[in-house]
């Protein structure tokens, strides 16, 4: 199946910064995929290429097997898109703006259907539409926004930060619109540097740094590289026991608890250690994309400059 | 025990924390505003000196003769629509007639620059979120705004000593031309005080300019009532205000009498108004929260209106208020050079010592040789098409401001092309200039014609009118392929490019520029329509609109969306 977005050894420059220096990214029919990386990573860049807004320098990138550069009206009809940080008209009201741009991509043809869509979506997420542009604050500008991309049926969204100014009950009705939306059969890009929204959304995820893809796959595949996080309860547990225990990083003991990382590869033979250790309270954590992160921009960033020294 | 003790906790270590005092707070607020208007500012002051200076010299040149100015006064006070444009008579001394010319333009300009600093730095900086960061810090809620009023004094007494200046350049004496820099600051401290209040009325910046800038012209009217019901003493150069002049802060600016009584008392009127104005100011920052308006924002529709339907539909729903706005005032300007366009010529035509009018008028704009009215028709119709312009600039400059807020980029996101979005704007202004200068070339024929002149003055004013159409679209045009290739110097080039080709165009022939000069400005090709008819000049600017929109069109498909 071809992919909706293919990107590949993408690069933008503004004057001598290289925004985005050979990025990669494939989405597949169907998937809510995860596009993660601190702020300044060059995500919102590769979404304004692949909106036609910005042109690439290099690389290739197309969405639905065409230029988003050249065919940019053609693709816009099958797309929605929320910006990061979502600028309204300041006299319009949120509800005139979700009219227009519902407008503008030709979703209202169907009045009644559009008029029910709308409202529902304005319910869920507590929006009141009659406030003028300049009235709203960040969040709910997002939230007029997310109205006008969901109130319309699209093949394709691309949503930057969608959710960098709503409140967790709000997040929760995010999530369950792109869960919605991926029912449907549609496909999501979903930009973040939350990890755990797109831990419990997204079927796969790209890791970005830098203008480049540093890691991509499903979490399964990722969470093999990271390591997974024992703790317990030191009562009782002896000290030269613990030196003993095979393939444990960053060993401490705090508040009375034992608590340690672990490579995935050594857990079956760390319990059976444990096991016979007779440890009380054990929690086995899996690893959260906070540790990818870590792993990515913490501990690995002297090597990353090493490389980028060398070359 | 009932009462519980908070946990030791380590005593705070570290540097300590530093205690701004309240002047190094308000020196620290002072210079960050002198600094940010500083070249807004100085081009101001710069503009206000210039006019002074060089209407005080145009005075010299066309009216040197005493007897002259003896006229043209005696003609001002027997046309009452004179008065309300220019001022008050105060005899016919030199200084005195340029006075009565220009003093209530500067008090106006004065105004407009007062207002548009107040609420740059009250209304505008809390609805930009600005004024929290800042009222977080020592400074709190009062000493900013303490900060703008010291900041707003500075600057009208540096207008004080500009405007003298300016007058004393073109050979008017020193003394009187200090009091003439007062009168001017006055006024200008005393709209201050004015926006101030306004920004703390309004809930948006938009609306407090608006609101402020029509105080600003409603008190140019209001005194331009009462000269007009004036009246006449001593030996018939004089005129005493009625009332309705001593409402207005330029009335009372008037009433200085600059070379002729050097009266300082109307001074504490104005500085009274402004403390008055200001202490209120003060009491609602008590109790009012900070980004809130005493004047709340009414709430919007629900649900769009069915015109609101495509990119067109909203960049006509974005500016269709300041379209309607340059519409009456081009509406205004009609009206006014209809009326005026027969007085002058019943006053004029036949008087020899006023000849030198006669060719100031044919020298403004396209100019052209023929009757007078017609001439003076023509004449102000070049000041309409500034007003075509810049609201065509304006619109320019909304595609800019969508561009760099990122509004554009929501709708760029929709299966829209560049083309229609850059089109939809021009077509917005293409129907902002046709509007006003219509709106202009009705109301001059309606008013000639109640005013007693022939039917054909209506097609007198449509041909003036007709003629600013190339001259306001070049504008259009060019801009647009300006903002197309460096988006970022839309807005000054489009200001700058209209504010002295109007200069240049319309008044260049009365400052005496050389022709070459004069003839860069758009305004001083417009097509002759009064004597020999010549279009000439309008073709090229209608060639040059079609090459610069081609030429946008083309390259907006070639450069990148910017936001900021």
């Amino acid at each position: 199946m071809d992919a909706v977005i293919d990107v590949a050894g993408l690069e933008k420059r503004f004057g001598r910064v290289r925004a985005l220096d050979g990025l990669d990214l494939t989405v597949t029919p169907g998937e809510v995929h995860g596009f993660l990386g601190p702020n300044g990573a060059g995500k919102s860049t590769t979404i304004r290429v692949l909106l036609g807004l910005a042109r690439a320098d290099g690389g290739r990138a197309t969405v639905f097997g065409g230029d988003p550069w050249k065919d940019a009206v053609a693709l816009h009809r099958r797309l929605a898109y929320v910006p990061g940080d979502v600028s309204l008209w300041p006299n319009l009201s949120g509800g005139e703006a979700i009219d227009l741009l519902a407008r503008l991509r030709g979703g209202t043809a169907d009045h009644a259907q559009y008029a029910a869509r709308k409202k529902r979506l304005i319910d869920v997420f507590q929006l009141d539409p009659t406030k003028k542009g300049r009235a709203y604050s960040k969040g709910n500008r997002q939230k007029v926004a997310l109205v006008a991309a969901f109130a319309t049926p699209a093949d394709l969204y691309i949503l930057d930060e969608p959710t960098s100014g709503l409140d967790p009950l709000m997040e929760a009705v995010f999530d369950a619109e792109i869960q919605r939306v991926a029912a449907e059969g549609a496909t999501v890009l979903l930009s973040s540097h939350i990890l755990s929204e797109v831990e419990q959304l997204c079927d796969r995820v790209s890791i970005i740094r830098a203008g480049r893809t540093v890691e991509t796959g499903t979490l399964d595949e990722l969470r093999h590289l990271t390591r997974t996080e024992f703790s317990f309860s030191a009562e009782g547990v002896a000290q030269d026991a613990l030196a003993a225990l095979p393939a444990t990083h960053d060993l401490n003991v705090v508040s009375g608890r034992v608590r340690f990382t672990a490579d995935s590869d050594a857990v079956p033979s760390l319990l059976g250690a444990l096991s016979r250790l007779e440890v009380r309270g054990l929690t086995v954590a899996p690893p959260s994309l906070e540790e990818l992160f870590l792993r990515h921009y913490g501990d690995d960033v002297t090597a990353d400059e090493r490389v980028g020294a060398s070359r | 025990m009932s009462t519980t003790t908070a946990p030791d906790r380590p005593a705070r270590t570290g540097e300590a924390v530093p205690r701004a005092t309240a002047g190094a707070v308000l020196g620290a607020l002072m210079r960050q505003r002198l600094r940010r208007d500083r070249w807004q500012i100085l081009i101001w002051l710069l503009c206000i000196a210039l006019l002074a200076m060089f209407s005080a010299s145009a005075i010299d040149q066309t009216y040197g003769d005493a007897n002259a100015r003896a006229q043209l006064i005696r003609l001002a006070i027997a046309d009452p629509t004179i008065i309300v444009l220019r001022g008050l008579p105060q005899g016919t001394s030199l200084a005195a007639v340029a006075f009565f010319e220009i003093y209530t333009f500067l008090a106006l300009l004065a105004g407009l620059m007062n207002t548009f600093l107040a609420v740059r730095h009250s209304r505008a900086e809390e609805e930009s979120g600005r004024a929290e960061l800042v009222g977080s810090t020592p400074a709190g809620r009062l000493l900013p705004t303490t900060a703008t009023v010291l900041h707003a004094v500075a600057v009208n007494a540096a207008l004080a000593v500009v405007t003298a200046l300016g007058f004393i350049a073109a050979g008017l004496p020193a003394y009187g031309s200090f009091v003439a820099g007062a009168a001017t600051a006055g006024a200008g401290f005393a709209f201050f005080a004015v926006g101030l209040l306004l920004a703390q009325l309004m809930s948006t910046s938009r609306g407090a300019n608006g609101f402020a800038a029509a105080v600003v012209v409603l008190a140019y009217l209001v005194r331009g009532i009462g000269d007009a019901m004036g009246t006449p003493f001593g030996d018939g150069t004089h005129l005493r205000s009625a009332w309705p002049t001593w409402l207005s802060p330029i009335g009372w600016g008037e009433q200085f009498a600059p070379y002729t009584g050097d009266d300082w008392r109307p001074l504490l009127l104005q500085l009274g108004l402004a403390v008055l104005l200001i202490a209120a100011v003060f009491g609602l920052q008590a109790v009012r929260d900070s980004g809130a308006g005493l004047i709340p924002e009414r709430a919007g529709r629900a649900t769009a209106r069915p015109t609101l339907g495509g990119v067109f539909g909203l960049a006509w729903r974005l500016q269709w208020p300041t379209v309607l706005g340059w519409t009456i005032g081009g509406a205004l300007g009609g009206l006014l050079a209809g009326a005026l366009g027969s007085v002058i010529n019943s006053s004029i035509a036949d008087n020899p010592a006023l000849s030198g009018i006669r060719d100031a008028i044919g020298r403004i704009g396209g100019g052209g040789s023929g009757p007078l009215t017609q001439l003076f028709i023509s004449a102000i119709f070049s000041i309409i098409g500034v007003l075509a312009a810049a609201c065509a600039v304006q619109t320019v400059i909304r595609l800019r401001q969508e561009e760099a807020s990122g509004t554009a980029e929501l709708v760029m996101s929709a299966p829209v092309t560049r083309m229609r979005w850059l089109f939809s704007y021009v077509a917005v202004g293409v129907i902002a200039v046709l509007a006003v200068l219509l709106a202009g070339a009705i109301a001059s024929g309606l008013s000639a014609v109640a005013a007693g002149e022939g039917a054909s003055t209506f097609g007198d004013s449509f041909a003036a009118a007709a003629a600013q159409v190339p001259v306001a679209l070049v504008y259009l045009g060019v801009l647009t392929l300006v903002f197309v290739l460096v988006p970022s110097w839309t807005a000054p080039v489009g200001w700058a490019a209209l504010g002295l080709g109007a200069f240049v165009g319309i008044f260049g022939g009365l400052v005496k520029l050389p022709e070459g000069v004069r003839h860069l400005s758009p305004f001083a090709d417009a097509p002759v329509v009064v004597g020999d008819v010549d279009w000439t000049g309008g073709y090229w600017m209608l060639g040059i609109t079609v090459v610069a929109l081609v030429g946008a069109a083309a390259l907006i498909r070639r450069r990148d969306f910017a936001i900021g």
